[in-house]
């Protein structure tokens, strides 16, 4: 990807990276920048004590040290590029996470050159891990952030550095990923219970048989998102394949979470009421629909609907 | 916060022994060189912090540590009078990093350890700089790019190979970049600031004054005084006298230094015409004094030297560094005046002179018509009655006097200093001359070495009719010495004088010829190494056309900087990344297409991308579908390079 000018010459270069990139992104001469560490500077005033010494006593030998200090001091910036260059760097897992918690940032790093890299820092948002590669080896990093908004969050810059091979000098790469990261709201439980399921007035939109909650119908093809302790454990140890029990309180529960049934909150704490009651009822395995001022989602049952109505929260 | 944590990791073990033994290994050579005191106090650190290495209850506690660094630093400052000199510093250098190592832990106190153990490692060149120091060094900072290496990686275990590797790799890339800085950086002439005069700068050599013993202590040194190359013709053994500080005073004990008299212009003429010359190029080792020698008569003296009146060389400063510059001299007397000044204080005799002398000389001039016989008898006299020894018996309150008269035994400072005041008192001006004769031919270097052990002590009588002439009455008593070295491994064994006489054979042959080896190496050391300063840079940058410091720092940026481009430039070639030639011919076609029908995503695979270009020109799609199967063919498949090149051609006809 070829960058403009202004980009080129534009600072955020240096700090956050280049504008975002969609996939894996190399670590290459245009991501990598080396400036000295504090210990290189403090080995540039041990070098000058050194050099004025020599000077001094006009000695050929403190001469030829203290050159031969600074020119691998120097010559070392390229083994601080080596380590850092030619590493395939990959945002593996995207979420969605729920915001407010601890949640991993993933990353693949793929080693190119079959070289041996030691000591490279992964760090993003004051959480840094120190890792080592073997030669073509790939391996899985993994960050701790939290997400302090639901809806879309935008990974920020993750560095990757290095010290090697001296300390003297720190080689960086600042890397931004276009991937959103969808985050779905904290899920918190004010109401404590579902009005719908207690509250006889709603009786209409409620259409529960709750006395014959758990009769068994029959059995269909197991999907996935169906509940784990629906899953007809007898067939699968006969080697019939899966299938899912299904209850007739199942295919006949259903009931909708309404965004107008809690008034009494504000937005965002309804939000994350409403997100609380679509766990919770995927959970118990009932179906069931969401309404909310900008949407509504008919009712349903399985991952992809709990996905699709903790989604419609979230951007909500 | 990442940061702190990570310089708050503790040293792993093996890096923790890798610095102790670096340590020893740093303080060894200073072992002889700086007081016993301070490398006692620091080994002590060192081997305290190895016995916690086992026992790490008996590490110091940081509060203790403290005041024991202050008093130390203190009592070293103050032993040195508080000032930072070449001794105190070392001294206070190798303390610190024991006191370094007993304090520190964490990885930025490794890392301090490290930068204090390179500065070390330029100190014993200070006082010395043999090329097994030098050796010895390099190994030693070869040691501590690993150590710095294992502190800047997170390993607990070593894996030597790959470090080493890397260490290798960086100092041979470092070496050349070193070699450019230490040819092209301008060299001062002069310290930045005024040196403490250090004690044990007191080197062998011949000191401003000449007792009749003084140089006894000299004739058994085979340390080398300084290094001669001739250009052309070469003078004989008997020619090589390499004069240095010249003696017109004398109390009838000692002979001390007077101010020289000046050089008159027209004399300095009168040399420069002078045909029979000498082209040499001198190496001196640092004596600490201010004359340097040359052979016999000089005839012009180098940058930032006085010739004086009798023509000794005289530099602006001590020299405290090893020189070297090149000189034409010549063995044949000059006739030139003595000013009335000069013949006054060429006559000039102690106070007490003892009349045996007084009655001894008028006995030889009544016999004698001219200065010349006189001189002739005063040799013949020696020569009768002398003897020549390396261990003469001690003289006692007037030297001269109970030399000639009683002992009789006696060397060359004996000799020279009776012999000026006999000719003194025979009222022919006479002067001392100290200096070295002789010297050792190096037939591999082709170069000679001038030892300690050759320092010579000679006198010079003026003679109205051929100016100034060189007498030396060691000569009359054993013409051996001048003719040869004195072989001091001999007279250490059995005292008495031997020359190095005949040629060895066998396998002392051998011993000898490695003996040069190792010599003209030593030379070629001082030569092109240690020799290299403010004089010789210019000198040799001046063939190049470079001729101020200013030229010399654009060129070594300009050289540098070509160095470092073409490390980088190494770094472009890279090896493993050779597309396949199908590979090639595949993205060169899509740079093509790129051109008509946008370029392919870099996730694209080749079908995705050629039905996204198809859709936009259907007329190309069945030529397409073509290149995409021989490609895929190509590459994955059994399909040839071939097919795949022909269906591209044919889609350039398209």
């Amino acid at each position: 990807m070829a960058l403009t000018l202004r980009e080129r010459f534009s600072f955020r270069r240096f700090t956050q990276g280049e504008p975002p990139h969609h996939h894996t992104i190399k670590l290459n001469h245009r991501r990598i920048f080396i400036l000295p560490s504090k210990a290189g500077l403090a080995l540039a005033v041990v070098i000058l004590l050194m050099l004025f010494t020599a000077i001094n006593y006009n000695n050929s030998m403190a001469f030829v040290f203290t050159f031969l200090l600074a020119a691998c001091a120097q010559v070392s910036t390229l083994s601080s590029y080596k380590n850092l260059s030619s590493l395939d760097l990959t945002l593996t897992k995207t979420g969605p996470f729920f915001a407010k918690s601890v949640n991993e940032l993933s990353f693949l790093v793929k080693e190119l050159k079959g070289r041996e890299r030691w000591a490279i820092t992964a760090s993003y948002d004051k959480q840094a891990f120190t890792f080592n590669l073997e030669p073509d080896q790939t391996k899985t990093i993994k960050l701790p952030f939290t997400a302090l908004k639901r809806g879309w969050y935008q990974p920020n810059t993750l560095t990757f550095s290095t010290r090697f091979p001296f300390g003297i000098f720190r080689a960086w790469s600042p890397l931004l990923f276009k991937q959103s990261i969808l985050i779905y709201p904290k899920a918190i439980n004010s109401v404590f219970s579902r009005p719908v399921m207690n509250d006889d007035d709603k009786q209409g939109e409620f259409t529960s048989e709750q006395s014959g909650a758990d009769d068994f119908i029959g059995l269909k093809p197991y999907q996935a998102g169906h509940p784990y302790r629906h899953i007809n454990w007898k067939a699968f140890a006969a080697q019939k394949g899966m299938y899912s029990n299904q209850f007739s309180s199942q295919s006949s529960a259903e009931y909708w979470l309404d965004w107008n049934d809690i008034n009494h909150l504000d937005k965002e704490a309804r939000i994350s009421q409403l997100c609380y009651w679509v766990l919770e009822s995927e959970q118990q395995g009932v179906h069931y629909g969401l309404r909310i001022p900008s949407t509504e989602i008919p009712p349903g049952q399985g991952s992809a609907h709990q996905h699709l109505c903790l989604k419609a929260l979230a951007l909500a | 916060m990442k940061q702190e944590q990570k310089t708050a990791e503790k040293t792993p073990a093996i890096l923790t022994k890798l610095l102790l033994f670096s340590s020893f290994l740093l303080v060894l050579p200073h072992i002889g060189q700086l007081n016993t005191l301070f490398i006692v106090f620091s080994l002590t650190l060192l081997l305290w912090r190895a016995l916690a290495m086992r026992y790490p209850q008996c590490l110091p506690k940081k509060i203790l540590l403290l005041p024991t660094a202050v008093l130390l630093v203190l009592f070293v400052l103050k032993e040195f009078n508080m000032s930072l000199g070449r001794d105190a510093s070392s001294s206070l250098l190798i303390i610190l990093i024991g006191l370094k190592m007993l304090e520190g832990q964490t990885k930025r106190d490794a890392q301090a350890v490290i930068y204090i153990a390179f500065f070390i490692l330029i100190t014993p060149f200070l006082f010395d700089q043999k090329i097994t120091q030098a050796l010895y060094s390099l190994a030693l900072f070869f040691i501590l790019l690993i150590a710095l290496i294992i502190n800047n990686s997170n390993i607990s275990k070593i894996t030597p190979p790959a470090f080493i590797r890397i260490t290798g790799l960086i100092l041979l890339q470092g070496i050349p970049l070193m070699l450019v800085f230490f040819i092209f950086f301008p060299r001062m002439i002069g310290p930045l600031w005024a040196l403490p005069d250090d004690v044990s700068t007191a080197v062998s050599g011949i000191s401003d004054h000449i007792n009749p013993g003084a140089v006894s202590n000299l004739a058994l040194s085979e340390q080398t005084a300084f290094r001669v190359q001739f250009k052309g013709q070469q003078p004989t053994q008997q020619e090589l006298y390499w004069r240095g500080p010249v003696f017109w005073k004398t109390d009838g004990q000692q002979w001390t230094l007077s101010k020289p008299p000046k050089l008159p212009v027209e004399i300095n003429k009168k040399i420069a015409d002078n045909r029979q010359t000498y082209q040499y190029t001198m190496m001196m080792e640092p004596h600490q004094q201010f004359w340097l020698y040359s052979l016999d008569t000089p005839i012009k003296a180098p940058p930032h030297v006085e010739l004086t009146g009798d023509f000794q060389l005289i530099a602006q400063r001590k020299l405290s560094r090893n020189i070297s510059f090149d000189m034409s001299s010549s063995t044949h007397k000059k006739l030139t005046s003595l000013t009335s000044d000069d013949k006054h204080r060429a006559l000039e005799l102690p106070d007490n002179t003892d009349p045996r002398i007084k009655f001894l000389v008028k006995q030889w001039l009544e016999q004698s018509k001219s200065e010349m016989d006189v001189i002739n008898q005063a040799l013949q006299f020696y020569n009768q009655q002398f003897y020549y020894t390396l261990t003469p018996p001690s003289l006692g309150n007037d030297p001269v006097a109970e030399f000639l008269f009683n002992t009789k035994r006696g060397f060359c400072g004996h000799f020279a200093s009776s012999f000026a005041i006999l000719m003194r008192v025979a009222h022919i001006p006479a002067r001392l001359v100290a200096g070295y004769q002789g010297g050792m031919y190096n037939k591999v270097g082709d170069f000679y070495t001038i030892r300690q052990a050759d320092a010579h002590v000679w006198t010079e009588v003026w003679l109205d009719n051929s100016g100034w002439v060189r007498i030396d009455p060691t000569a009359a008593i054993a013409p051996d010495r001048i003719q040869h070295s004195i072989d001091v491994n001999q007279h250490q064994l059995n005292g008495e004088v031997k020359y190095l006489l005949t040629a060895p054979e066998g396998l002392n042959k051998w011993s000898k010829n490695i003996g040069s080896f190792v010599h003209s190496l030593d030379y070629y050391w001082q030569n092109a190494v240690l020799a290299y300063g403010p004089e010789t840079q210019l000198d040799f940058l001046s063939n190049v056309g470079i001729t101020d410091w200013t030229q010399m720092v654009i060129w070594l940026s300009i050289i540098s900087g070509f160095f470092v481009l073409l490390s980088l430039t190494s770094l472009f070639i890279s090896r493993r990344e050779k597309n396949d030639p199908i590979q090639k011919l595949y993205l060169s076609f899509c740079k093509r297409l790129a051109k008509q029908g946008g370029s392919r995503y870099p996730y694209e695979t080749a079908s995705a991308y050629f039905q996204r270009v198809a859709k936009k020109y259907p007329s190309k799609k069945q030529a397409l579908k073509k290149i995409e199967h021989y490609y895929l063919n190509a590459r994955y498949g059994h399909g040839s390079i071939e097919s795949l090149k022909q269906a591209l051609k044919r889609f350039k006809h398209h």
